[in-house]
């Protein structure tokens, strides 16, 4: 019953992740040219690379270290000695490893049936049999028979270890061991891999007589992130601490921020200016398009979601008008939305201007910044990093906001419903006004809502595509170019498909790093009533 | 809602300075709801307007049109193509939306009443797949459609395949759905297998009634993201025979140039269908909206 819809997430769902990562790693502009380990990820980012997947085989060992602990504790509450099972364990995590190598290494012979198949007539057998030589082609049969002999060595442990050892918790310690060697073989994989890339490098790099401090920036960057993450850690136990020790440990993590802040403001800008130019102003205009489209988009709908909770006459048709811009057609509303503010003097932008006795714009085709612009009309000159995002960004935020304001009220309007009205009422008894009580007891009450939404809304902000993907025009020189966007760009005009790819995972690993950061500041503040 | 009218009437008999505020703060409410109900609904006023118009007055700065040119309707859907895209985007969706209910129907009911071995982490899997961005898929999705368009019997790119079959497996829908089968009390199923009825039987008959609501959710989101779709199909049609409508939109835009007329009757023609099935499913969608606070 499950199969269709199982088959189809796996492979267009889950499938892709693992074939994007093996896309990444390898030259590849239309087909597969050769492996090129992480030369995607460091044009892309320079060193960084380095540093995310160093830091990624230390939190792989740190969870692996975890992980054991959690097993030795359970062994200990229960007074067992599970050790033996980590033999079953070990051959399961073998047998994964090795069947994650041999699909690597099935993957290139099944893409390449296409292209034998070319030319000649599609017949169920011709397939049957070309499928069959890339299953035996050198290399991947092996492969596949370890899989099968470790997995065989794994299934019959567990059983001899099940049978000798009746224990209801016996299937829950192998599988943690499996876990536990998975972690600690990506980990270490991860260390060298890391190591030979950057090995490799910096050799080249020698040759070639460029910038040879690839080592130097790994060092300093990671130290700076390790001193970021200890500032952390200690202040965090400054405040379970008393106060005179509190205080000085608060002291030792504010000078460790500064080190490391230190650190990295001195060594990220050289990193940067090694990356791709692309990929970082695209995340500028990220941040940019984010911090001037969700808190706007947030105090708006708050705003209307309190006068719409008061049930007025007609409230339910004024929902239904704010909802309208979010169900419409991304497509269609955008382009309207160009047309609205077309650069030409007849635009309806441009006429309310004149009718305001403002200066006409060219609106999307502006790629000048806006807050330079405002100078500019008030005869001053302002440096070039405090123009600010574009006019044309601007369009598009302006855009955002008209679209989501909608969907939050909405949800806004929920959060309101669930606050209770006693609470309220018995404030204004005491004598608190409006603003007292919106201040003390609506606003903290709603801040699970307001944490949801500003998570979707930032998230969103970096997959943002299809009304940027309308309203950009050339002559905005890519100052509305996001993230998405210059991935977009890489992937189907320049069809760099590697490159493409890795660009994505950095995507993916921006958006991962935003959740969890998000949890751990908001999460703290919310207030769950 | 009671609540509100009692403290609205406790107010009432207060003195008369107190209801003058209440009228007060009444109009000023209005004032501010009707401001932002208007700057929700003028753009598509003016693209309405503007549909109306002939190109001199579209490229004029008169708001409305001097008189209704329903020509241009019928240009935009018989010259600019969009009658075809349109029957592209209906056949599409109509092919997603079959597919997708059906898959998700089963997995689904699969997923919250058989039991099987690895059941739950299969679920678990599939539920972390939400959270990666469709950029990192887009890139091998297309490769493997491109594949299997070579290797197979039929066209992949650039025919019906391409287009559907990659949205036919929803992890969103078999969780929503999920949900709701799971909270369908045991002794139901084990009466009609009492009474002789197998998983579909009883699948047909008592979980689906049972579940209308999250169903409809399901085709409206499918229908919306089938319709609005454009990264995608923008890479897996290159010509007119199976170009969705947003696609063929987005390209008139880009080419059309002068003609904003028409372009706005074609933002009418690909609006008017999902404005359609809002306004006939509006209460459900947005009460789920709220509820989920998810968009497909």
């Amino acid at each position: 019953m499950i199969f269709p819809a199982t088959f189809l997430v796996f492979l267009f769902g889950i499938f892709p992740v693992g074939f994007a990562l093996y896309v990444s790693v390898n030259k590849w502009r239309l087909k597969r040219t050769g492996f090129i380990g992480m030369e995607n990820y460091t044009d892309a980012i320079g060193s960084l690379a380095y540093v995310a997947l160093f830091g990624l085989a230390v939190g792989s060992l740190i969870f692996a270290y975890l992980q054991f602990k959690k097993i030795r504790e359970q062994a200990n509450e229960y007074n067992e000695r599970p050790w033996h099972l980590a033999l079953p364990g070990a051959a399961l995590a073998l047998a994964v490893a090795s069947f994650v190598r041999w699909t690597v290494l099935l993957l290139p012979e099944v893409l390449g049936i296409a292209d034998k198949i070319v030319g000649q007539e599609k017949t169920a057998e011709l397939f049957r049999r070309l499928l069959g030589e890339a299953f035996r082609a050198a290399g991947v049969l092996p492969a596949f028979w370890l899989t099968m002999g470790l997995l065989g060595a794994g299934i019959l442990l567990e059983e001899i270890f099940r049978r000798t050892w009746r224990n209801k918790r016996n299937l829950g310690y192998q599988a943690q061991f499996s876990i536990l060697f998975l972690a600690v073989g990506i980990g270490v994989l991860l260390f060298w891999f890391t190591y030979t890339e950057a090995s490799l490098a910096y050799l080249e790099a020698i040759e070639t007589g460029t910038d040879t401090d690839i080592w130097a920036q790994i060092i300093t960057i990671s130290s700076g992130v390790l001193l970021f993450v200890l500032a952390w850690f200690v202040w965090r136990s400054a405040k379970r601490a008393e106060s005179d020790r509190g205080f000085i440990f608060k002291l030792l993590a504010a000078v460790m921020m500064l080190g490391g802040g230190w650190l990295l403001i001195a060594e990220l800008p050289i990193v940067i200016a090694a990356g791709d130019k692309d990929v970082w102003s695209g995340l500028v205009i990220t941040v940019f398009y984010s911090l001037g489209t969700v808190p706007f988009q947030l105090a708006i709908s708050l705003f209307l979601a309190i006068l719409l909770f008061q049930k007025l006459r007609g409230s339910e048709a004024l929902r239904m008008l704010f909802f309208l811009p979010y169900v419409t057609p991304a497509v269609a509303s955008a382009a309207v939305f160009k047309q609205i503010f077309g650069a030409r003097q007849q635009s309806l932008i441009n006429q309310l201007f004149l009718a305001l006795g403002l200066e006409p714009q060219r609106w999307l085709q502006e790629p000048n910044g806006v807050f330079g612009l405002i100078a500019e009309s008030m005869g001053m000159d302002l440096p070039g990093w405090m123009a600010g995002p574009s006019l044309a960004l601007v369009v598009i935020m302006i855009y955002s906001i008209w679209v989501y304001v909608g969907y939050d009220t909405v949800i806004y309007l929920a959060g309101l419903g669930n606050i209770s009205q006693e609470l309220i009422e018995a404030a204004e008894i005491d004598g608190a006004g409006r603003w007292q009580v919106f201040r003390n007891i609506i606003f903290p009450l709603l801040s699970p809502t307001t944490y949801f939404l500003s998570l979707i809304a930032i998230i969103g902000t970096f997959k943002a595509f299809n009304h940027i993907w309308i309203m950009r025009h050339e002559l905005s020189v890519g100052s509305v170019n996001t993230f998405s966007i210059t991935i977009f760009l890489e992937f189907f005009e320049k069809v760099r498909y590697g490159y493409a790819s890795a660009l994505a995972f950095v995507l993916f690993a921006i958006i991962l790093g935003l959740t969890l950061l998000n949890n751990r500041i908001q999460g703290s503040r919310v207030f769950y009533g | 809602m009671a609540e509100q009218a009692l403290l609205g009437s406790r107010r009432a008999v207060g003195s008369r300075r107190a209801s003058w505020r209440i009228i007060l703060s009444r109009a000023v409410t209005y004032f501010f709801l009707i401001g932002g109900a208007l700057i929700a609904v003028l753009p598509f006023i003016w693209m309405i307007s503007t549909s109306f118009k002939t190109i001199g007055e579209a490229q004029g700065v008169r708001f409305f049109p001097t008189q209704l040119r329903f020509e241009n309707y019928v240009e935009a859907w018989n010259e600019a193509d969009f009658a075809e895209y349109f029957i592209n985007s209906v056949v599409v969706t109509l092919i997603t939306l079959a597919g997708r209910l059906s898959f998700s129907i089963l997995a689904a009911y699969g997923f919250a009443r058989i039991r099987f071995p690895g059941r739950d982490l299969i679920f678990s899997i599939f539920l972390s797949t939400m959270m990666i961005p469709a950029m990192v898929m887009i890139i091998p999705n297309f490769l493997t459609v491109t594949w299997l368009g070579r290797i197979g019997p039929i066209k992949w790119i650039n025919n019906w395949p391409a287009l559907t079959v990659p949205f036919m497996g929803s992890v969103f829908d078999i969780f929503l759905l999920r949900q709701f089968f799971a909270q369908i009390p045991d002794e139901l199923f084990d009466a009609a297998q009492i009474d002789g009825a197998g998983h579909f039987l009883f699948l047909r008959r008592v979980a689906l009634p049972l579940s209308k609501a999250p169903v409809l959710v399901i085709v409206v989101l499918a229908f919306i993201g089938s319709w609005n779709a454009l990264a995608w199909p923008m890479l897996v049609t290159n010509s007119p025979d199976w170009r969705p409508i947003s696609v063929g939109l987005m390209q008139f835009v880009e080419e059309a140039g002068q003609m904003t007329n028409l372009m706005m009757a074609g933002a009418v023609i690909t609006i008017v269908p999902i404005l359609v099935l809002y306004f006939f499913t509006q209460k459900q969608f947005t009460a789920s909206i709220a509820r989920s606070g998810l968009k497909g």
